[in-house]
This record gives structure tokens, sequence and C-alpha cells, in this order.
């Protein structure tokens, strides 16, 4: 950032010699990053994706087993479940807290009386930490907690169950904290979008004579497209490293009910000890991210080519 | 990522961080395994001990322990308490890293002896000489498989059905001896709309382990327990499924809402009389107000098979140390002195938990429930840690699956343990 300031603000003279020769103050913003990043970032990865191909007890040395890591991941249907736990997460997590966000940012966009105010509402769930929000909706769910009171006062108490312990509901219990916060900070990223659509483009097309649910779909979705990737590379990536609320909810239990990959990898490196398997799972979970968003790019790079 | 400027220059800022965010994924892996960051002790000064006894009542005790030990001029200590969960993933990191912390606060028993076996502690036989008095017992819980010494017990506790004598005398009701009699007394209570047996399992699962260990050694005896959880027995044995045959029986008289929520406030329902009694270790009464304590009283486990000899869980806290130690002498000094009568008083007076001192000769509180728990460990032929301690908190998880899994759904037994035996076979290959 700073360098782009310094280049921008000189004068075109002094500019043209620059890209002649670079500044020593360019070369050290760059490499400076790059020495911190490999030592704290490239190199620890590298040896991620080896320790995926040892068996690793944290203690002695590593001792390289191949393939068998992913070989076992193959035939761990505790792995498998997870995959799918994470998939269901990805697309209920992701695609509801899309939804509620851009519905949220198309009610809030004008602006009108109290609407900071319900912005801000919506806004405060991301300013709690994860564990703080887990802790508020352990009450919530506890027995005889807020949720089966409520149920209780409008005669349902036959749905009445242990949110948090019952397989069935374990992880649709996690994902509903986990989208209450989202919602609020994607909603965020649709209004700033929606505020950079230029008004003129919905006057031409009122004036053209389109209603309300043409100009949504003609003119702001269109115009969205930049937010829109920025939404889905955020979405992707608060999915797969979703942790922290199911751990602090469920630990991934009762019986792996609502392990995440991100919970199975935790808890097979930190509790079981296996370092090396675990590695394994978080190349998994680096390849998903890299598939799902890559998919993204690709498509968005031959839209801009024709 | 609190900028949101929709440009595709900004996009791919993104995608790059998607990328590292990603491998951030496999690189914490590495980063925390691989860092050897403790703190460090500088050569022959002063001994540093890693301690995870952070509630604020051991917490304390130990600071008070170590400012003693300070005063009596034979050596320095300092003291360095960590939140025992950081505490239990980093001490595997501690241990090896090139320039360790001396003295740990940890278990006895198969825990301390895995460490051991890959040549991470230090041999304390020195210190052992001069607790020639302490029972048998501990002194070959504290043996690893080489015949040394490597751990020096502090204190340990007992586990049992704690009631509330008010609630029992209510009820009418009397503690059971037997299995039978155990049954009796939960249909009598469920029969008084009381839930019999409360447990938690929410958020600390591995209190159904509890169970586990104990119908395994009343039905199949403290040797074949051990040998279950070293590896060397299955889990789809037939010895095993009947201990879940026995479980069953006793199924229909547990605290429904028990799964959901933790032992913690498992003990508020049975200090309240919503439910009857809890099969629990004396650390719940941290939890509970001190005008409850009198009110509590436990009975032992029923006794299902008379001829397997009388074993109890009694898991035994204290240290360890580093066989990369600057300062052994320094180190064993301090376990001399935490060992001793003086120091072990000092800790029960100020700890406020119900736990017995090592040192036969150092006092336990004299309230009637710690003199019946000592009593009934005095009385066992075996003692057994408890399961974590007598395998490895890596087999720990593989338990909490198939016991929360069988308490939900008792009929799939075969396909649990099935489970559970691959699940251990993991964890035991490594």
């Amino acid at each position: 950032m700073t360098a782009t300031i310094s280049t921008t603000s000189v004068t075109p003279t002094r500019r043209r010699r620059r890209s002649a020769r670079l500044s020593p103050l360019l070369v050290a913003f760059v490499l400076v990053p790059f020495a911190v990043e490999s030592v704290w970032v490239f190199w620890p990865a590298i040896q991620g994706f080896w320790f995926s191909l040892t068996r690793w007890d944290g203690m002695t040395p590593p001792t390289f087993v191949g393939t068998d890591n992913y070989v076992e991941l193959a035939g761990d249907a505790t792995f498998r479940g997870a995959l799918v736990n994470t998939v269901i997460w990805l697309v209920l997590f992701g695609g509801l807290s899309v939804l509620g966000g851009f519905g949220m940012a198309l009610v809030l966009q004008k602006e009108r009386r109290f609407v900071g105010f319900y912005r801000a509402a919506l806004f405060t769930p991301v300013v709690f930490s994860l564990v703080v929000t887990a802790l508020v909706w352990r009450v919530f769910y506890q027995p005889d907690g807020i949720a089966d009171t409520l149920l209780r006062a409008v005669g349902l108490e036959q749905l009445i169950r242990p949110w948090l312990a019952d397989p069935q509901t374990a992880l649709y219990a996690v994902i509903l904290p986990a989208l209450w916060r989202q919602i609020g900070y994607v909603m965020v990223l649709f209004l700033a979008g929606l505020k950079a659509i230029d008004p003129a483009l919905h006057e031409a097309a009122r004036v053209d004579g389109a209603n309300s649910w043409q100009r949504l779909r003609h003119v702001t979705i269109p115009q969205l497209k930049g937010v829109n990737a920025v939404v889905l590379s955020v979405i992707v990536i608060d999915s797969l490293r979703s942790f922290d609320i199911v751990w602090s909810l469920t630990k991934g239990g009762p019986y792996h009910s609502s392990e995440l990959l991100s919970t199975y990898m935790y808890s097979t490196a930190f509790q079981s000890l296996r370092l090396g398997y675990a590695s394994a799972i978080a190349v998994v979970i680096f390849v998903l991210a890299l598939a799902v968003i890559l998919g993204y790019l690709v498509r968005a790079f031959r839209e801009e080519a024709s | 990522m609190s900028d949101f400027d929709p440009g595709r220059r900004r996009f791919l800022g993104h995608l790059g961080l998607a990328g590292l965010g990603a491998l951030g994924a496999s690189s914490f892996l590495s980063a925390c395994a691989s860092s050897a960051s403790g703190p460090t002790s500088n050569g022959s000064g002063a001994v540093t001990i890693q301690s995870n006894l952070s509630s604020p009542q051991a917490k304390a005790a130990m600071e008070k322990l170590i400012e003693t030990f300070n005063a009596q001029g034979k050596g320095t200590a300092s003291l360095n308490t960590i939140a025992s969960e950081t505490f239990r993933t980093q001490l595997p990191t501690y241990l090896t890293s090139a320039n360790p912390p001396d003295l740990y606060t940890w278990y006895a028993g198969s825990v301390a002896n895995d460490y051991a076996s890959k040549n991470l502690l230090l041999d304390v036989s020195d210190v052992w000489k001069s607790l020639d008095d302490y029972p048998q017992s501990l002194r070959t819980l504290s043996t690893d498989a080489s015949g040394k010494q490597i751990f020096v017990p502090m204190n340990n506790y007992w586990w049992g059905f704690f009631y509330r004598k008010s609630n029992f005398a209510k009820w009418g009701v009397q503690e059971p001896k037997t299995w039978t009699e155990f049954l009796a007394l939960c249909e009598t209570l469920k029969s008084k709309g009381v839930p019999p047996i409360g447990i938690g399992l929410g958020d600390t699962p591995w209190v159904a382990s509890a169970w586990f260990d104990y119908l395994n050694i009343r039905i199949n005896g403290a040797p074949f327990h051990r040998e279950l959880l070293a590896g060397k027995q299955r889990f789809d044995d037939p010895k095993v499924k009947a201990v879940f045959t026995r479980w069953r029986e006793a199924l229909p008289y547990f605290d429904p809402k028990g799964k959901a929520y933790p032992f913690q406030e498992a003990t508020t329902a049975l200090l309240a009389g919503k439910t009857g009694m809890f099969l629990i270790g004396t650390f719940f009464a941290d939890a509970a107000p001190k005008d409850a304590l009198g009110d509590l009283d436990f009975f032992r486990f029923p006794i299902i098979d008379p001829a397997v000899p009388l074993a109890e869980e009694a898991p035994t806290d204290g240290f360890f140390a580093s066989a990369k130690t600057a300062n052994p002498t320094g180190t064993k000094a301090l376990l001399s002195y935490l060992s001793g009568v003086e120091a072990q008083e000092a800790y029960v007076k100020a700890s406020s938990g119900i736990v017995l001192p090592a040192n036969p000769r150092a006092k336990a509180s004299d309230s009637p429930l710690v003199a019946k728990g000592k009593a009934m460990l005095d009385e066992a032929k075996e003692l057994t840690q408890f399961f974590n301690r007598d395998s490895s908190d890596a087999l720990q998880p593989t338990a909490d699956t198939a016991l929360t899994k069988f308490i939900d759904k008792p009929d799939q037994i075969d396909a649990i343990l099935r489970e559970w035996q691959a699940g251990a076979e993991k964890v035991f290959k490594g």
C-alpha cells in the first residue's frame, strides 16, 4: 500500500527515473514481508505437506509412510462424515448467509429513521468473539433454557430435545449461531457494494419502465459482480476454517455427528497425537478451498475474455 | 479483511489470502507441534515449575508452597501456571524442546510411563530413597518399565456415588452394597419422580468413562482393565460386552438431561435434589457451595461379583521432571520438599479440594467424608487411575465416542465395540 502511495505522489519526471531502476525502498517493501512470510507461512505449509506423508506423534522423529495416510483417509468413516458435514456447512452456512446478508442489505440500504440502529444491531454479533457467542448460545440451548421455554410457550413442547447433544440436531444447532454472526458481516459487504452503484443507472432503468424486480435483476445484481467475488471467497474461507464455534459448543460430538474437517483435524492432531494423519486432513482442506476458489476464478476470467 | 473494495486487484489479493488461509491450516499444525518455545531455565539457577493447577485455590496453594521453599534457602524455584487445556496439548512440546522447564505437575500411571519410555523424564530414584514410608502401591505406580522411579506423587482422590444425606433421609433410602440393591434403589427413586442417576456429558463426555472403568473392574477385574487399556486385549471381546450388558440394566435410570449439560451443572442438579446420586470424583465439590459440603456423602460403586478382588479408582496427581533439566540437584531438592509432610499438609489445607495427601504421615483434612474416602481406598486390593491415565489422552476420545453413542443407542453395542476397537488400534499404531 505504502509503496503505491509513494509512487503516485511523486512527479512524472521522477517516476520515469524510478521505473528504470528499482528503488531500494520498494525492494525492501517486497523482500522483507516475503522473508517473514517464508519463515512463518510458506515453510511450515510445505512442511505440512511433508508431514502428511509421515507417521508422527509430535515427540519422536516422523517416519515416512508414503501415501498410507491418504489411503486410510479414503476408508475412514469419521472423515467421510466430517467431509459431508463440511459440505452441508458450506451450502447452508454459505448459502444462507449470502441470502440473509443480501436481503438485509437491500432492506437497510435506504437511509431512513433508525436504519443506523438496525445496521448496528445486525453487525453487533460480528464484534463478539466466537467463543463468547458460543457461551451465549449454550445458555440458549441448555435444558429448560430459552429455546425450550419458547417452544413450550407456543405449545410445541414435543419438539424439545437436547439440541447440542442430539446427533440429529447438533450440526444445525451449531450452524445457527455461526449464521447469526456471519449474516451481519456479509450484510456490510453488500451494503458497501450497493452504495457504490451509480444511482443514475437506477434512474435510467426507472425511466425505461423497469419495475423493482427487473431493476434488482438487471441493474443491482450485475453491478455487484465485484462484491460477489469478495463475498464468495470470504464465505468459502470462513466455512472451511469454521472451528471455534463448533469446538466450543460440541467439540464435534456427540459421536462425531457435528464433526467438521477442521475439528477432526484438531482432535486428530492434539488429542490423538497423530500429527501425520492430521496433516493429511489439512492438505485435503487446502485442496478443497483451492478447488472452490480456482473454479470461480477460472469462470470469472473466461467471462472477462469473451 | 476489513476492506471490501470490489475491484479485481483486491479480489486477487483475497485469493492469495484464501490460499494462505488454507495453507495456514497445515502450517498451523506443524508450527504448533514443532516450535519449541517453553520458558527456559537458566543453568543451575531457579528451577522452573510448570503447573496446570490453574483453579484459583490450587494456584494460590502452589504459589504459597514455592514461596516457602524459596524462603528455606535450599534453592530457588519459579512457578509458571498454565491453563490446563493448553498445558495438556503443549506438554509433549515442553518435554521435547531443547531447553525445557524443569518440573511439571502431571498424572501418575501410564501417561507418565509413556514419556519415560521415550527417555524424556528424569530418574528421581534419589528422591524416593527418603520416601520409605510411602505405600508400595504409590511406589509401583511411580516406577517405569525399567524399574526406576520417574514420578513423585503429591495427592490422590477417589470416585464414588455422591448424594445428599438429607435427600436420602427424605426419600427413606439407604446406601446400596450390591448391584441388585443399587438397581432397587434406582427403581425406588424413579417411583418417587426423581431421576435416580445424574451424569454430565455435554462438554465433559469423559465423565462416562468412570462408569466403564468401574463396571469393568467390578466384572473383569483391574488386571484385565489395565491390559485392555494398554492394547493387550480387545474392545470387541465378549468380556467387554458383558460390561455393557450390565450398564444397560442401569440406563433407564439415567437423567435424560445429563447428555446436554457438563458435570458442573450435573453437580448443581444433584445438590438441588433434581437427581438422586452422581458417580463422580471428589473434584466436583470445588463447584459446590460450602454449606452443602457437610450434607454430602458417598457410597462405593456397588459390588457385582464378590469373587473379583476389590479395586477403586484413585487418580494420583504429582510431579515429574524433564530428563534434560540443567539443574537436576535443584529439581530433586524441590521434589523432596514437595513430598514432605509440611508441604503436603499446607497444600491440602490451602487447596480446599477434597484430596488425600500422598505422604502417609501427612494429615488429610479431618472431615468424616475424607476419612470415609481414605478408608475405602485403604480397603481396596487394587487402585486404578482413570481411563485416560491408565491408557493415554489419545485413547480417551475413542472412549467418549463409544460411550456416548452407547448411552444413546444401546441396541447398536456390537457395532459400537467394533468401531471402538478400530479407533483404538489406530491410536496404538500411532
